[in-house]
């Protein structure tokens, strides 16, 4: 698979902190990832490194598979990114912020109209940008990410201070853009909803740690449903189905199946009674995402 | 890419509103030059000379060096408002051309405020009366060795200025430097190596001096050509590795 971001034992360290601690990204092409984590736990720093405004103190960075390093400002002419609050000139109106950049970037002046028509911001293109919403900021940040047609989107919480409304359009946009324009898009954010709803990779951040990198899929196996049963002999119980060729397993007094199909469930409980076990309740648990991230977050394993 | 980076420095500073700024210290200029009472003081030399002295102390001690920062500040002020940094450096430019492009447009913007001082000189002349012919190999030695003069001054206030998000912090260190220089440009010992006196060092006609500037070659090389080689190159190394 070709990787468009890959860190190797990525750190950095401010004092004695270790902002960020031995990562490795690794981004795929076309995907949108998901940079998840709570705050603080390293997220906009790392991406403070990937797009070279702050050095990391050692490891590497590689994106589109040249080092940054030594290729910072090639690299850079393919990449897009909103970092922390939307960047912009408050003295300058929509479309003068997107013309300072563009006389660096050296777009054809139809780019400017292209990408505000994007971001559904024709209609305050001539207003200064102090006067904007918080919204209107964040999508002229992404307008201004988009001016060069870049291959690689980096955006840092993009849906920070967001209405609902505004929410919903940004997350539309962002998740048409791998299919429309082959933009490849890291997304971070604090909220595994939002992350949910946009990503299709996933990586978790913790105390400056990759705890989790895979995708969205995977993730969300482990919040697939399980069933407990209370018995009066959970660890007999467990074993009599197991010869049985139940999967079970027996944990904290209860007995865990695997399979949580009704007729599943309906079998493992006939076997039971039948063996002469008490079944006192049973239930089904569900984990959600929120609890599997939380759980993660808090340095439990999987 | 610097002149792409300097033209959009261009354009973010033209847009910034803060042009007529370059008119503060010529008119300060001029209304020193209006208020100054030629006729009592026939001196028998080109009265030119003499209006130009009494514009220039105000101007060159103060104004020059204090303006200069002001407009190191307001290069830099919309660039901290609102992330300008970090959007800027994340383009795919070189700091080194950020940094280069902003102290060009600073001296090229204190080069006109020079300009615009000459031109101040020349309409209070003009309103005195003044029939003498204009001096203009002196005038013009006087103002682009006051720009000289100020390259060291503007190459620290640029740095100072990147490098705090106040914008009256810089100017505070600006005036801190700049008003010792009303003391120092009187002192023969202290004088000629006081940066913040070489404006005025540079500007002053009345020295006579048949070397290229109003200063001694090797005052300009070593004072301000020094001072300029140590702030540059503290701006610049610390802009590398500024962290944004």
């Amino acid at each position: 698979m070709d990787y468009v971001i890959q860190t190797n034992q990525l750190v950095k360290q401010f004092g004695r902190e270790q902002a960020v601690d031995t990562i490795n990204l690794a981004i795929p092409e076309g995907e949108v990832y998901g940079f998840l984590g709570p705050n603080g736990a390293g997220k906009t720093t790392t991406i403070r490194m990937l797009l070279g405004l702050m050095k990391p103190t050692s490891g590497t960075i590689h994106i589109f598979n040249r080092d940054l390093k030594k290729e910072r400002i090639s690299i850079l002419k393919q990449v897009g990114s909103l970092v922390e609050n939307p960047s912009y000139y408050p003295h300058l109106t929509a479309r003068e912020n997107l013309e300072a950049l563009r006389k660096i970037y050296q777009v054809p002046k139809s780019r400017i109209d292209e990408v505000l028509a994007i971001v559904k911001l024709e209609d305050a293109a001539d207003k200064k940008v102090k006067a904007f919403s918080l919204g209107m900021k964040q999508r002229l940040g992404i307008a201004a990410a988009l001016l060069h047609e870049p291959k690689l989107l980096i955006l840092d919480e993009p849906t920070n201070g967001l209405d609902p409304s505004g929410i919903i359009e940004v997350r539309h946009l962002i998740k048409s853009l791998p299919a429309k324009f082959g933009i490849t898009v890291l997304i971070s954010s604090h909220l595994l909803s939002e992350i949910d709803q946009m990503a299709t990779s996933v990586g978790i951040i913790s105390e400056g740690k990759l705890i989790f990198q895979d995708t969205i899929e995977r993730l969300r196996d482990h919040a697939r449903e399980h069933i407990t049963l209370r018995v009066g002999d959970s660890m007999a119980a467990s074993e009599a189905l197991l010869v049985r060729g139940v999967h079970a397993e027996s944990r904290d007094g209860l007995v865990f199946l695997q399979e949580g199909s009704d007729t599943h469930v309906a079998q493992a409980v006939r076997m039971l009674v039948q063996d002469g076990y008490n079944v006192y309740r049973i239930e089904e648990a569900k984990r959600s995402l929120e609890d599997i991230f939380l759980d993660m977050t808090k340095g439990n394993v999987l | 890419m610097f002149w792409h980076v300097l033209r959009t420095e261009v354009f973010k500073f033209r847009q910034s509103g803060m042009l007529p700024i370059l008119l503060v210290s010529p008119f300060i200029g001029l209304m020193i030059g209006v208020m100054t009472n030629l006729s009592g003081m026939a001196t028998g030399g080109n009265s030119w000379l003499l209006l130009v002295q009494f514009m220039l102390l105000p101007y060159a001690v103060l104004f020059l060096p204090l303006m200069t920062g002001v407009l190191a500040g307001v290069i830099c002020r919309y660039e901290h408002q609102a992330g300008g940094w970090k959007q800027l450096l994340s383009l795919p430019i070189t700091r080194g051309s950020v940094f280069a492009a902003k102290y060009a447009l600073l001296m090229a913007a204190v080069l006109i405020m020079q300009l615009l001082f000459l031109g101040a000189v020349f309409l209070v002349g003009q309103l005195k009366g003044i029939t003498d012919p204009f001096p203009m190999i002196i005038f013009w030695k006087s103002i682009f060795g006051g720009w000289i003069a100020t390259l060291p001054l503007a190459a620290l206030q640029l740095t100072l200025s990147i490098m705090w998000k106040s914008f009256a912090a810089p100017f505070a260190v600006n005036v801190i430097f700049t008003l010792p220089a009303i003391l120092a440009v009187n002192s023969q010992d202290f004088g000629p190596f006081y940066p913040w006196g070489q404006p005025f060092l540079m500007m002053y006609t009345g020295s006579a001096s048949d070397s290229v500037f109003y200063v001694p070659w090797e005052q300009v090389l070593t004072v301000v050509g020094g001072s300029l080689v140590i702030f540059l190159a503290a701006g610049w190394f610390y802009f590398q590795r500024k962290a944004v």
